[in-house]
């Protein structure tokens, strides 16, 4: 979020003002949100900042008791313990928790030291329990039952025990309220976390759940430099067809002398196909290449994407409208990985039994692996066929070379069919490798 | 036409866009509203047909400005967008022009004389009569306030999202032989992005952002009374009714308003009376257009109580 946004922001509020929640929240909405997906996000934080009621409204029920019914229920109040009782007249006074209270209980249930949203329910639930609310609620319909014996009237006892159910739930949204605002407080004083150069450049099999979320994010905005990086340079090719009238136009200042050529865009973008090792040692390489591949879908006339880890399937289909990460996550639910079954070999036969027709003269091949194939058979056949059929073969492995034939590493023999292989063990080297491949 | 319009709030804008047949949500006409007041370009994003182009049309109609719409596709460039210089024209004027030319240059002692006086003349040759108007230029330079349109912004690439920065920031052009052209009037730009690639942030920055989703029954079956009032409202409500439902199951293509505004049509000219098996076969292929959805929709039909999860396959997987 910039300073122009909340300048903007402002400016919103002032021409709409604060008077309207709805109008308000939508000047908000619409001047701080670029992205649908951060909405929703907006839409709860909004109603934590911008609660429309400090404390919730409980109804007062001992106000409008007659002087006999109040006696019954004190005599009926004095059946319970100390805590029960003393809950059950909050209730019926229609008391809110006070500050102190609420502060108090923060403390019990520890929740100075939460910055995440999603634990919010699970402190309610904590806090709800230090104050016995399960029990509590027993109460209310001992309560109940014990008023009917002792002859006060049914439709009475019953807007009683409506009421005070009532004041619970009310009780319950101040807390749900409360253990919001302290999240949103706990975050908002969290500090924002730097060192992204040093994670650009660890290597993948050191990258911790909460980096790969960095890289993700990372990942859009390299590849938005990258496709900026790769249309300028195919704009520039000078082996597109002549532009007679971009020359004309050029030349005007040299009165028509064709000085300057000018060429028309080159078209051949290449088409791809890319095969992707998903098992566990190379999920998050593979991850990361399908997204800045299909960040970069304008680029690259068409991608065909396939994963294996002991067979192939194909997963484009998948990418169709979901971001990679989903992706990956739902093509991986489908294919779980196993213990040590990786197998390369099954897969090019699976490949060339029903794929055979994604690959042409035109297609870029692109592999994503180790090259371990836990001695299974490599298919160094069906391998050398693919490479011949296609314009060029890729391989990007995240291993260095000193590795390759080393233990179940079939890459060396592999290799002498790669018409390129590249070296990516971090995400620099990733994107670098992915300039190289649109060249 | 008369003067555009000026609205004084967000309630007034929103009957105005009623009147152009337009429904709009308390939430659009509030931020319609603000793009108006604070002078900013509006982004709107959402699924394809849910009245985005729709928007910028209505509110054109409401404001009574003219609409100026802008498609955007690959490969779009600031000579198709801004403006392009007429050399055709240029160069008749030069060849009708020549006797002309040569009585200028006539009595000139030395060449240098000669240059100097062809450079006093240039101005005619670079001039607004040489410059084909592009609808950026066109809203630009208009003497009356218009409405902008840059339709499907997601489809141009990066550098035209980056060139119209400019544009959208200040409302100016630079045009390296005339300089900077400063908008007379500034438009009301309206962008629309059916969000198949991520915009810049820079972009972003500029605008203001809506987001248009699917509308709710009551709001849809609204639209249909109000576009289609033909159809009975029983049938329409049923039809509406329908569609929410394919909504919800896991379609290549979810209908869009204007789909089910097609299929009300349909319905009509089909003389439908009701929803039966029979009409819906027939005229199913007006909501989905891909054939596996429109089997899915059918199988769905005949064991309506299973909303198409059935068919997702992470789930079979699991109940097997």
């Amino acid at each position: 979020m910039s300073l122009a946004e909340s300048v903007d922001a402002f400016n919103a509020v002032e021409k709409l003002g604060i008077q309207d929640r709805a109008t308000f929240r939508s000047s908000l909405r619409a001047t701080l949100i670029k992205d649908a997906k951060n909405l929703v996000i907006f839409d709860e934080l909004f109603m934590l900042f911008f609660s429309s009621y400090s404390s919730p409204p409980l109804t007062n029920l001992a106000e409008d008791l007659t002087p006999d019914e109040a006696r019954m229920l004190a005599e009926a109040l004095r059946q319970f313990s100390d805590h029960l009782r003393h809950m059950l007249e909050r209730l019926l006074n229609g008391e809110p928790l006070s500050k102190d209270e609420l502060d108090r209980l923060a403390r019990f249930v520890g929740l100075a030291q939460m910055d995440d949203l999603r634990y919010r329910n699970w402190m309610v639930q904590r806090m709800e329990k230090a104050l016995r609310f399960p029990e509590v609620r027993q109460a209310m319909e001992q309560l109940a039952a014990m008023l009917n014996q002792i002859g006060m009237d049914k439709q009475r006892v019953e807007e009683i025990r409506q009421m005070l159910l009532a004041n619970q739930n009310a009780l319950e949204n101040q807390l749900r309220q409360y253990a919001g605002e302290r999240i949103a407080d706990n975050l908002s004083q969290q500090m924002p976390e730097d060192g992204l150069d040093g994670l650009l450049n660890r290597p993948f099999n050191d990258l911790s759940d909460k980096d790969m979320e960095r890289l993700r994010r990372e990942v859009q905005r390299l590849a938005t430099a990258l496709r900026t990086r790769v249309a300028l340079r195919q704009k520039h090719a000078k082996s597109g067809q002549l532009d007679a009238k971009a020359t004309i136009r050029a030349n005007l200042k040299h009165g028509n002398v064709p000085i300057l050529i000018k060429h028309r865009e080159r078209t051949l973008k290449p088409k791809l196909v890319v095969i992707c090792d998903v098992s566990t040692s190379m999920r998050s390489c593979s991850e990361l290449m399908l997204s800045l591949l299909y960040a970069l879908q304008d680029q690259i006339s068409k991608t065909h994407a396939y994963a294996f880890i002991d067979h192939l399937e194909y997963i484009s289909p998948d990418f169709e409208g979901h971001e990679a990460q989903d992706a990956v996550h739902a093509v991986l639910q489908r294919m779980p990985s196993g213990y040590y079954n990786t197998d390369l070999g099954n897969s090019l036969e699976n490949f060339s039994n029903n794929y055979l027709d994604a690959v042409d003269s035109r297609t870029t091949f692109l592999i994503v692996g180790d090259g371990r194939n836990n001695y299974n058979d490599p298919r160094y056949d069906l391998f050398d066929l693919l490479s011949r059929r296609s314009r060029r073969m890729i391989w990007i492995n995240p291993e260095a070379p000193t590795l390759w034939g080393t233990g179940d590493s079939d890459m060396l023999k592999y290799a002498s069919s790669c018409d390129v292989i590249l070296q990516a063990s971090t995400l620099a080297e990733l994107i670098d490798a992915v300039d190289k491949l649109l060249a | 036409m008369t003067d555009s319009r000026l609205f004084s709030s967000p309630q007034e804008l929103r009957h105005a866009l009623g009147e152009q047949q337009y429904i709009a949500s308390d939430e659009i006409a509030t931020i319609m509203f603000l793009s108006q007041q604070l002078g900013k370009p509006l982004l709107t994003e959402g699924p394809a047909g849910v009245g985005k182009t729709e928007l910028a049309k209505a509110i054109a109609g409401a404001t009574r400005r003219e609409l100026i719409r802008l498609q955007c596709y690959e490969g779009l460039d600031e000579t198709k967008a801004l403006y392009e210089w007429e050399y055709a024209k240029q160069l008749l004027y030069t060849q009708l022009l020549r006797d002309k030319l040569q009585e200028t240059l006539t009595g000139t002692s030395s060449l240098t004389e000669a240059a100097d006086r062809l450079a006093n003349e240039e101005d005619v040759f670079f001039s607004l009569r040489f410059l084909l108007q592009r609808p950026l230029l066109k809203a630009i330079m208009s003497d009356k306030p218009v409405v902008l349109l840059i339709d499907e912004i997601d489809r141009a690439d990066a550098e035209f999202e980056a060139f119209l920065l400019e544009v959208l920031s200040d409302f100016q052009v630079s045009i390296p032989e005339l300089g900077t052209l400063q908008a007379v009037n500034r438009p009301l730009v309206v962008l629309t992005s059916n969000n198949t690639r991520e915009l810049s942030e820079a972009l972003k920055r500029r605008c203001l952002y809506l987001f248009i989703n699917y509308p709710s029954v009551e709001q849809e079956l609204a639209v249909v009374r109000l576009k289609v009032p033909e159809l009975s409202p029983k049938l329409a409500q049923q039809a509406v009714e329908l569609v929410q439902s394919l909504r919800s199951m896991d379609l290549r293509k979810s209908p869009s308003i204007s789909e089910t505004l097609d299929w009300a049509k349909a319905l009509i000219a089909i003389n439908a009376e009701n929803l039966d098996q029979k009409t819906l076969e027939t005229t199913m292929s007006v909501l989905l257009k891909h054939e596996s959805d429109l089997q899915r929709a059918r199988r769905w039909l005949q064991r309506p109580n299973t909303p198409g999860e059935l068919d997702d396959p992470r789930l079979t997987r699991w109940k097997n």
